[in-house]
């Protein structure tokens, strides 16, 4: 079906990264972040010095024994880092000079259609990759033994900047197609496939035993839980899962070659990358950054961001991939003063109101260099109802906002607060005059109903 | 303009936490960032933020404001010269052209008149703000900025200026502080400041005040303090008698050349304002809309069903009389007071238009109805709100 989203905003950030694919040369040190893996109750499996294959496992989950993190790459372990309550917040293996790789079970494209739903789960919980399916509500790894009612793939993004899913697809597309088989094994409802309007290749158009779905329109278009809102709204009690189309790609490649992928598709964009640079990359599993930023970026101070502007995460200099990273988005960190800036016109600054000079001369200016800047200080949340504009669920935003701030979660959970992820309001952050941030206060109240049990 | 920057940075250090001036730390930031945005960067949340602040909303107001200011001005100082019969060729060194001359005279008036009421709104308006802010260590906000314009808008023009004080004190203090400060405050504070001198001082706030006499003047015209409609609400007074041969005419209230509060007798200057809102979209047109509708649709009804002239005034005429305009464009539209929800705005907007008629029509102790009506919602709009989610959230219920 074809869906048309008419609320939210395309930012006309500066650095889009172009769709080709740039092979970027092996990591000489690979690394791995169980903190990103949220639940996870840390048992250290090796130690400094130890030998490992691709594959190997670093580390099991306490609370579930089954559930591994693995080697991104053959190699030696050369470091355990270890922060905060002694959480180990890095393993960093030493590449060695053979490949060697931890064999899986293999299976091959004919043999995924009719695969048992726990074979499937039992290689997906042994490898980690289980952590690439999420799950509503709450956004979390998927839980093995809840029962979707259907899983939602994205292969389509609007905000600024993520991998472009169908470039990712087209590299592999027998491995995306096995990927959806297996999905479709998981659940007894449907697979959703939701992409752009805009989308051409067959690969993604043409794909078999799923459900088909385009969406057009700005930003947040492309978020899951629209597509959730729009198909198949979930019920109070419902459990759902959702994937992204980069990596419906990885789990077909674990299935196909029976090892885990040694390489991993990210985008690199953002105005601080040179315009040279702004491609996407295929690079080491968990490979390190900085020879690639040291190219790619212009000399200013910057912001490294694991995943796009709005929702992604502030990474330091000498990071390594994450486990779930598809993109790289680099702005500058902006401290400039602007004088008497509440009067000026405003021809330099950018604004999704009609406040400004710039508002009204669109073609001065395509493509905005925006940094760090908050333009602004926090102020009291007012009710305006402006938020909707940019949220395209149905939703009382201003409203969900005010009961998560009063701790009324029974109120936020009526107004429809477990259908939405934090990213679903970070249009509402851009936005907001107060300056408020919508996107955490919502992350916090979805934390709080969890604890609390709906 | 480095200069100044690097003079604020010098002497930041005193008034941070430790300083010598730490307890008046928010006016120097409140200075710091008068000067130069401030350099707050994203922490958490989008990485990139809008340019727009509040800064930048409350000023957009002002802006708007400023037909209703400036003509509030001029029409201050023609009726106290009309009224006074002050010989308008005083300037006519300055313009040889005689209009010219009396447009001058009558805007310097006007300046004598509206700048103490202006400079002392603000002042202590300021003042409150600063203390509470020092006390609360937090960022002196920009609520006053538009509350302390607004307030002398709609006071007549020879209102004491202690009274100005007491009002503005009222207004920011028991209006909005009290309740945590902008953006947690319940009704408008600058009606709330005007509502409060309408009833404890009433005798400045009704009657024989819209204009300044000179005190033993000979030549005080016999309409001379009245509004149209204080005209209509003493009995007696037919519509055709007070609009047509009582000298004041559609066109004089729609321009606004009558007298009345200082900002608020042009619906003319009102409609610049408004349009200068809508096309920035700070102001939410659902709102004005609805509280035009109300007027008018209540004012048909009151034609068929009322005897008394202001019943049987045509509904047109309530759109410019009295501070209807001002009120729907300008206090209506608060947003931190209004109604939230989309359908509650138009509930909101509607029933302060119908509110005005009631009042106007009903009520002959009161012959204006805006300020009260748009108080009372401003009451009730948290209600319209919790009904309109309700209904939100029980249509949701029944979609899965």
């Amino acid at each position: 079906m074809d869906f048309k989203i008419k609320k939210g905003f395309d930012i006309a950030l500066a650095g889009k990264p172009d769709v080709d694919i740039v092979n970027v040369k092996p990591s000489a040190t690979v690394a791995l972040y169980p903190l990103e893996f949220d639940g996870l109750r840390q048992r250290l499996k090796v130690a400094e010095g130890d030998v490992v294959k691709r594959g190997s496992e670093l580390m099991e989950d306490k609370g579930n024994v089954d559930f591994k993190l693995r080697a991104p790459a053959a190699g030696k372990v050369v470091s355990v880092v270890r922060g905060a309550r002694r959480f180990v917040e890095k393993i960093v293996i030493e590449v060695g000079d053979i490949d060697e790789a931890e064999e899986f079970k293999k299976f091959s494209a004919d043999e995924i259609k009719s695969l048992d739903r726990k074979v499937i789960l039992d290689q997906l919980t042994t490898t980690g990759f289980l952590s690439l399916i999420r799950q509503r509500p709450f956004s979390n790894m998927a839980d093995a033994n809840a029962k979707p009612k259907s899983i939602f793939v994205n292969a389509m993004n609007t905000g600024p900047f993520q991998a472009d899913a169908e470039a990712v697809v087209v590299d592999d597309p027998q491995a995306f197609r096995a990927g959806l088989d297996l999905l479709t094994r998981l659940t007894d409802g449907s697979v959703h496939l939701c992409m752009s309007a805009s989308t051409t290749g067959q690969t993604l158009k043409s794909a078999q035993n799923v459900e088909l779905h385009t969406f057009s329109g700005p930003h947040p278009a492309g978020n899951t839980s629209v597509h959730i809102s729009r198909i198949d709204p979930m019920g109070i009690h419902d459990v759902v899962w959702f994937v992204k189309a980069v990596d419906v790609v990885l789990l077909g490649r674990l299935f196909l070659d029976g090892t885990i992928p040694a390489t991993r598709i990210i985008s690199l964009g953002g105005p601080l990358v040179k315009e040279d640079a702004r491609h996407h990359y295929r690079i080491s599993a968990g490979g390190e950054l900085s020879g690639l930023l040291q190219e790619s970026l212009s000399d200013a101070e910057s912001r490294l961001l694991n995943g796009d502007v709005l929702s992604g995460t502030i990474m330091e200099e000498d990071a390594y991939l994450r486990f779930g990273q598809s993109a790289i988005t680099v702005i500058a960190e902006d401290k400039e003063r602007q004088f008497l800036g509440w009067t000026m016109p405003g021809f330099n600054q950018y604004s999704f109101t009609r406040l400004l000079a710039s508002s009204y001369l669109p073609f001065l200016k395509k493509k905005w260099n925006l940094g760090t800047n908050m333009h602004g200080e926090e102020r009291a949340l007012v009710l305006t109802g402006n938020y909707d504009k940019v949220v395209p669920l149905n939703i009382m935003t201003d409203f969900l906002v005010r009961a998560v701030l009063a701790g009324d979660t029974d109120e936020a959970i009526s107004l429809g607060i477990l259908e939405t992820a934090p990213e679903d309001f970070a249009l509402c952050d851009f936005i907001c005059p107060s300056k408020v941030e919508v996107q955490s206060l919502i992350r916090q109240g979805l934390k709080d109903i969890e604890e609390e049990g709906i | 303009m480095k200069f100044i920057l690097n003079m604020h940075d010098k002497v930041r250090h005193l008034f941070k936490k430790g300083g010598k001036l730490e307890a008046v730390g928010p006016i120097f930031d409140a200075a710091d960032a008068f000067m130069f945005t401030p350099e707050h960067r994203t922490s958490g949340g989008a990485h990139i933020r809008d340019a727009v602040d509040i800064k930048r909303v409350m000023m957009t107001v002002i802006y708007a404001l400023l037909p209703c200011f400036l003509f509030g001005i001029w029409n201050a100082g023609h009726q106290y010269n009309v009224v006074n019969a002050v010989v308008e060729a005083g300037n006519a060194f300055i313009a040889s052209d005689v209009f010219a001359a009396a447009f001058l005279n009558d805007m310097i008036r006007g300046l004598i008149i509206m700048m103490p009421i202006i400079i002392v709104s603000y002042a202590v308006g300021g003042f409150w703000e600063v203390l509470f802010s020092c006390i609360r260590k937090h960022e002196i906000n920009e609520g006053l900025l538009v509350s302390g314009f607004l307030f002398p808008l709609i006071l007549p023009p020879t209102i004491p200026l202690w009274q100005v004080a007491l009002g503005i004190s009222f207004g920011i203090v028991i209006g909005k502080e009290v309740f945590g400060g902008t953006g947690m405050n319940i009704v408008n504070p600058a009606l709330l400041s005007r509502a409060f001198l309408f009833f404890a001082y009433a005798k400045s706030m009704t009657g024989d005040v819209w204009v300044a006499h000179i005190a033993n003047a000979a030549h005080v015209d016999a309409i001379s303090g009245a509004t149209p409609l204080g005209l209509l609400a003493e009995g007696g007074v037919s519509v055709t008698d007070a609009i047509t041969s009582g000298q004041i005419s559609f066109m004089d209230m729609f321009l606004g050349t009558i007298p009345g509060s200082i900002g608020e007798t042009s619906t003319l200057a009102c409609l610049i304002g408004a349009a200068v809102l809508l096309i920035t979209g700070v102001a939410s047109w659902r709102i004005m809309l609805a509280a035009v509708i109300g007027l008018l649709s209540t004012g048909y009804l009151a034609n068929f069903i009322g005897h008394s002239p202001m019943a049987q005034l045509p509904p047109y005429y309530h759109l410019v009389a009295g501070g209807f305009a001002f009120g729907a464009v300008f206090m209506a539209t608060d947003p931190v007071s209004a109604a939230a929800t989309k359908a509650g705005k138009w509930i909101y907007g509607f029933l302060i238009g119908m509110l005005v008629i009631i009042v106007r029509v009903a009520n002959a102790g009161f012959p204006e109805g805006v300020m009260l009506s748009i108080l009372f919602m401003n009451l009730m709009a948290p209600l319209i709100d919790s009904f309109v989610v309700d209904f939100h959230v029980k249509r949701r219920m029944k979609r899965v």
